[in-house]
């Protein structure tokens, strides 16, 4: 049942990243934790969902150019994640959000591949409505649009919760065979998050963006840092 | 040449819901030609009763099309606007076809730099450090605010150029969409900095200094490897592998001694 649900969130999430609406619900910011609250856990979809974002912010559609399917690379993510803390009896942790990333990720190239397959598809789509117009039938016609959402549904709603079956496979076993990489995985999983950071102030493209970028980030941690030996010296 | 037929208002409704499917079909050849001619059907039905007029029409409509998907609602807002015209007998049936390849592109660029480069990567890294500080309520609050934009500027657009025809590129180039979008990506990449400083923290707090050392250094070097020409996913793997790997090291460093 939580493979179907996963399918179906991910299926509709294909299907708003280009065919309808594109209104950022597919995004992974929005996708990862609407996909753990639909398997019931919102907080693990929601530890995942701002790295992904960022990783995969420059993943946009410009003209013909296919980007990466960060919507299915997404649900695998944390399909994967939240099946695999559940299967471990614990909640979404860093260590098992990494892995689910090592393992699910490699599904947005695959989906950019399929991406191919569903335009060469959506050409017969357009061939077809041709003759039906030329043979007097324009509803028929114009009908073929909305076919061409079923291909990416199909492959969304096939490949995510594969990828997430088999995050939720392995990552099991190598924590239950190896407890002590969970703390090494942590420190892992805090440094993809930081690379991500970095990759989305790279998809900005302005030329200020590492000034803006460098400066925000040296700010932020010297008030941080600040703060806390604020709190160390008044205590 | 007679009196300008209107297509009904709950016409014009029924089109803009169908441009929302404008992508739906996409192809290499037409690109979004079954998604325009599936959009203006509705309206090419009100204003050609003739079945051969509408088959004529809607087959202009079935060629090659492509622009972005927001800023394709002016072009069929417009388009409508000349096939009044058309059926009118006011313009020839070539003036829709002239509008959208002349206004295509160039839509298609701005709606390219301003929405896909820069308003929706700021509200992504904004609903990033959102979701970092505050949790849900954040993320559902700026998809709340980037809609209404997003939304408000379609219709807008579509709205104005069935109102006005080739009047909507005054009003488009009067919204000052580039200089807005250089700000956004600004803003966008000093949000991802921030995004970065909260995860250092974080990870220093949840996880000991160790991690809050490897992601700083993650965000610092990572930035200069992309700029490089590093390739995101193998960078991502690099990045997590050696931080693993020196916490594994210094696990090990510490247990022996």
């Amino acid at each position: 049942m939580e493979y179907l649900v996963l399918a179906v969130v991910a299926g509709l999430a294909a299907v708003e990243r280009k065919g309808f609406l594109q209104a950022m619900l597919s995004r992974p910011i929005a996708l990862a934790p609407l996909a753990g609250w639909a398997l019931g856990d919102l907080r693990g979809g929601l530890l995942v969902a701002p790295p992904l974002e960022l990783f995969w912010l420059g993943a946009v559609n410009l003209g013909a150019a296919l980007p990466v399917h960060e919507a299915l690379g997404t649900a695998a993510i944390a399909g994967g994640a939240v099946l695999a803390a559940r299967a471990l009896g614990v909640p979404v942790s860093p260590d098992v959000a990494l892995l689910a990333v090592l393992v699910c990720a490699p599904l947005a190239l695959a989906g950019r591949k399929a991406d191919r397959l569903v335009e060469i598809w959506n050409e017969r789509l357009a061939d077809r409505a041709e003759r039906q117009l030329a043979a007097g039938h324009p509803r028929a016609a114009v009908r073929c649009n909305v076919y061409g959402l079923a291909l990416p549904f199909a492959i969304a709603a096939v490949l995510a919760p594969l990828g997430a079956a088999l995050a939720a496979t392995l990552i099991p076993r190598l924590l239950r065979a190896a407890p002590a990489a969970a703390e090494p995985l942590q420190h892992g999983f805090f440094a993809f998050a930081a690379l991500a950071c970095a990759s989305g102030a790279k998809a900005l493209r302005a030329r200020a963006a590492p000034g803006f970028f460098y400066a925000a980030l040296g700010a932020a941690v010297a008030v941080s840092i600040a703060v806390a030996l604020g709190r160390r010296l008044g205590t | 040449m007679s009196a300008l037929p209107r297509v009904p208002r709950l016409t014009l409704v029924r089109v803009f819901w169908r441009c929302l499917f404008l992508q739906a079909a996409w192809n290499r050849r037409g690109m979004q030609n079954l998604g325009f001619a599936y959009a203006i059907a509705p309206a090419l039905r009100a204003l050609y009763p003739e079945p051969a007029r509408r088959e004529e029409a809607l087959a202009r409509h079935l060629r090659f099309f492509n622009c972005h998907p927001y800023m394709a609602a002016a072009i069929l807002g417009g388009a409508i606007h000349h096939e009044e015209r058309v059926a009118a007998g006011l313009e020839p049936a070539e003036g829709p076809l002239r509008y959208k390849t002349t206004l295509q592109g160039p839509l298609a660029a701005l709606g390219d730099g301003f929405f896909w480069t820069a308003l929706r990567p700021f509200f992504g890294a904004l609903a990033a450090v959102g979701a970092l500080l505050a949790g849900w309520p954040a993320v559902v609050a700026t998809l709340v605010v980037y809609n209404a934009i997003h939304l408000f500027l379609r219709i807008g657009l579509f709205r104005a150029a069935y109102a006005g025809g080739d009047a909507i590129v005054g009003r488009i180039a009067r919204l000052g969409l580039p200089v807005a979008a250089d700000r956004l990506r600004r803003a966008g990449a000093a949000l991802c900095g921030l995004a970065a400083a909260i995860v250092v923290v974080r990870g220093a707090a949840l996880s000991g200094l160790g991690a809050g050392a490897a992601a700083a250094a993650a965000a610092v070097a990572g930035y200069l490897a992309l700029a490089r020409g590093a390739r995101l996913l193998p960078a991502a793997y690099v990045a997590a592998l050696l931080a693993v790997g020196a916490a594994a090291l210094a696990g090990r460093f510490h247990g022996g001694s």
